[in-house]
């Protein structure tokens, strides 16, 4: 069909109530010229093709207006990204300039060949992006309607059980009213009836609360325990962590041997050190010479600025503020003082 | 997070310093309450024993500790001198002798005589220090049987509380060699935290060092004339080192100073008896002359060199005395610990009497045969062990 449609001059339109389709009095089907004026159900379709109106329900007023959405659904549904893919702001924002000069071009028709290209070749780059995308959107969309539904229903028994509980207690009242005066027709005590009465309906009123107490923290933990996600869902950019380059191992875990009483020299002029450098036996194994020199002095000064016996009396006079006891580990012969 | 450990830190982690460090009183209180402990049990075991010393019924005739402790350094001497003989290492001396020291904490010679425990302890040592002899050739050599060596083996370790390391005084010795020869060739110029005028300077002190005194150990002695060289330095330094390892060889395993001080504080106290002047040099490098441990440590160096120089070759037990106190402390022992071997072949096979554990294994050989033969039999075994 390539007649155009005939230019909406005068404003006698309506909105269909049923399909809210916007209908004007002088809608005139271009093939049979049937007007609306003689048929008011008619109901023009429009032909995605070209936009007329042929064959599909419009939406929109504008056939200009619904061309574009669309194109612009179309485009949606390929370049189907969020901001979430996104490590950047600049990324995202450059990908979504991207994707609405794609839409520009579609919709005016500009560079068309050159823009169909990209389109093809987004498509067959990220194809499988694209599904799991659409699959994703899918099912965030059936999980909110899911909640949603959820959230209704619930709202749904609160009400009931709310104008339940109004009637149990109006239905209560009563029943207690008449208890009293049926009390009192058979002649006891007004006094005591009347406060037998009351007592009655405080501990009913008490037993309720305490019910609906109990039922509101079942249901709480209910909630706790159910899988529902929460409510709010942070939509973003995805923050996207670099690891950590691993350090290298440390077999000692942070502890460093520190000579804090000498300073180890390259060479030592004792003749032990210098012939077991020279000797093949010694050194043939990668053996460090060095090495024994360090332990000789380390070993000469460990323990040097330790009292021996000022930490023993310390830790004997400790050991007895505790309470410690000695032990008697079993032998025969002897008691062995508890050294811990 | 990385923590630093100095040398002190590391000799803290030993077992020697946290199991095997006193204060004088603290060693006293544990050897007189471990002679107390034999005397009690003497005086159970007393009335049954035949020896004619105990007529009396009172443990008069017991060793007293004095005399207990004497023995033990006795046998602390002869496991030196056997180590000598069989040309062991130095190292494997000493370990020996810390091992008996240590068992005779806690326990008294009156329970175990050291002349059945020095042969095990010995042999225990040069396992330990790496230098293994097979079990036979040490018994034939020290003309003892095997068992005889291995029997106290598993109740020296139990008193060992299973630490066998001995922290020794040697290898610091050398360490210490090692820094004076470099001092003495003017190489070593600075020390953390200490003051120096840089290595000239400090071999030029050196060399100015004062003569020993007489009574020092060292065999040195300055030339008359002339001046001194460091040639000479190393001399003297050398000679201060045999002299120091003499005392760290005799007096520092016959007395308490390994239980007393660390080996660092040993050796140090072993040079300053051989060469005064020149310890006292080589500490001022060391320890920076404002530091408060400084006066501490001198002091105990030099407690420590009194303990050294206090003892003598004549304390020890001459081989009469030996043998004497030896017949003594036969008569007053404790007879269950007389038969070691008997006992550690028993706690070997795990049984409670010998002959009983072998009446079970016989039957129960027997009924396992019998089973056996009834299963071949024509008609299968018997139902319920009846016929």
């Amino acid at each position: 069909m390539s007649r155009i449609a005939p230019p909406k001059s005068a404003p006698v339109s309506k909105r269909d109530p049923r399909t809210g389709v916007v209908q004007s009095q002088d809608d005139v089907c271009p093939v049979c010229k049937s007007a609306r004026y003689m048929n008011p159900s008619l109901r023009f379709l429009v032909n995605p093709e070209c936009y007329h109106k042929m064959f599909r329900e419009q939406t929109f007023e504008d056939i200009k207006v619904e061309r574009e959405v669309d194109i612009r659904k179309k485009v949606g549904a390929t370049f189907n990204r969020r901001e979430e893919d996104f490590e950047t702001l600049l990324a995202f924002n450059d990908y979504l300039n991207d994707v609405e000069d794609i839409t520009f071009n579609l919709i005016n028709g500009i560079d068309l060949e050159e823009t169909n290209k990209k389109f093809e070749t987004y498509t067959r780059a990220h194809g499988k992006e694209i599904e799991e995308n659409a699959q994703m959107a899918v099912q965030e969309r059936q999980s909110f309607s899911a909640a949603q539904k959820l959230e209704r229903q619930q709202a749904r028994e609160r009400r009931e059980a709310a104008r339940r509980e109004e009637e149990e207690e109006k239905r209560e009242v009563e029943e207690n009213r008449r208890d009293v005066l049926n009390r009192l027709a058979s002649g006891a005590d007004a006094e005591t009836v009347a406060k037998e009465g009351q007592r009655v309906q405080l501990k009913k009123r008490m037993d309720r609360q305490a019910a609906t107490e109990r039922q509101r923290q079942l249901q709480a933990a209910e909630d706790a325990h159910s899988e529902r996600s929460s409510k709010f869902v942070i939509k973003g950019l995805k923050t996207k962590q670099k690891p950590e380059p691993e350090a290298p191992i440390d077999p000692f875990d942070g502890l460093r041997l520190v000579d804090s009483y000498f300073t180890l020299q390259d060479d030592y002029i004792w003749e032990g050190i210098q012939e077991a450098r020279k000797d093949v036996k010694q050194t043939a194994g990668g053996y460090d010479v060095g090495d024994y020199a360090h332990r000789s002095l380390v070993a000469a000064f460990s323990g040097l600025g330790i009292f021996v016996a000022d930490e023993i009396t310390q830790r004997d006079q400790l050991a007895q503020n505790a309470g410690v006891v000695s032990e008697d580990v079993g032998l025969k012969d002897a008691k062995m003082i508890h050294a811990a | 997070m990385t923590q630093h450990l100095n040398e002190d830190d590391l000799y803290r982690t030993s077992s020697q310093y946290r199991l095997w460090s006193f204060s004088p009183e603290s060693l006293a209180t544990l050897r007189r309450k471990t002679h107390e402990l034999a005397i009690t049990r003497a005086s159970q075991y007393a009335p049954k024993s035949k020896s004619s010393l105990w007529q009396d019924g009172t443990a008069v005739d017991c060793l007293n500790a004095e005399e207990c402790l004497r023995l033990v350094q006795r046998y602390l001497d002869q496991v030196r001198t056997t180590s000598d003989h069989f040309k062991w290492p130095v190292p494997v001396k000493a370990t020996a002798a810390q091992y008996l020291a240590r068992f005779y904490l806690s326990n008294s010679p009156l329970t175990y005589p050291p002349k059945e425990i020095y042969k095990t302890v010995l042999f225990l040592a040069c396992k330990t220090e790496a230098t293994h002899m097979t079990l036979s050739e040490y018994a034939r050599r020290i003309s003892t049987p095997a068992d005889e060596v291995l029997a106290p083996e598993y109740k020296v370790m139990q008193a060992l509380r299973f630490t066998l390391d001995v922290r020794q005084p040697y290898r610091g010795l050398k360490g210490v060699l090692m820094e004076l020869l470099n001092l003495a060739e003017g190489r070593v110029g600075e020390v953390e935290c200490v003051e120096t005028g840089g290595a000239k300077a400090l071999q030029a002190e050196m060399l100015a060092l004062e003569v020993p005194a007489r009574t020092a150990q060292t065999m040195w002695s300055a030339k008359a004339a002339g001046k001194i060289e460091s040639k000479d330095v190393m001399d003297r330094i050398n000679a201060a080192y045999s002299a120091a390892r003499t005392i760290l060889d005799g007096p520092a395993l016959l007395t308490d100073a390994y239980f007393l001080f660390t080996p660092s504080q040993i050796l140090l106290a072993a040079l300053h008896l051989a060469d005064e002047p020149l310890t006292s040099f080589y500490l001022r490098t060391k320890l920076p002359l404002d530091s408060d441990l400084r006066p501490k440590i001198l002091t105990t160096i030099a407690a420590c060199a009194e303990l050294l120089a206090s003892f003598s070759g004549s304390h020890i037990l001459s081989k009469d005395e030996r043998a004497a106190l030896e017949q003594k402390l036969e008569g007053c022992r404790d007879p269950s610990t007389r038969d070691l071997v008997g006992s550690h072949a028993v706690a070997k096979r795990g049984g409670d009497g010998g002959e009983e554990a072998e009446e079970k294994a016989r039957k129960k050989k027997a009924a396992r045969e019998k089973h056996l033969k009834e299963g071949d039999d024509l008609f299968g075994p018997s139902l319920n062990g009846k016929g």
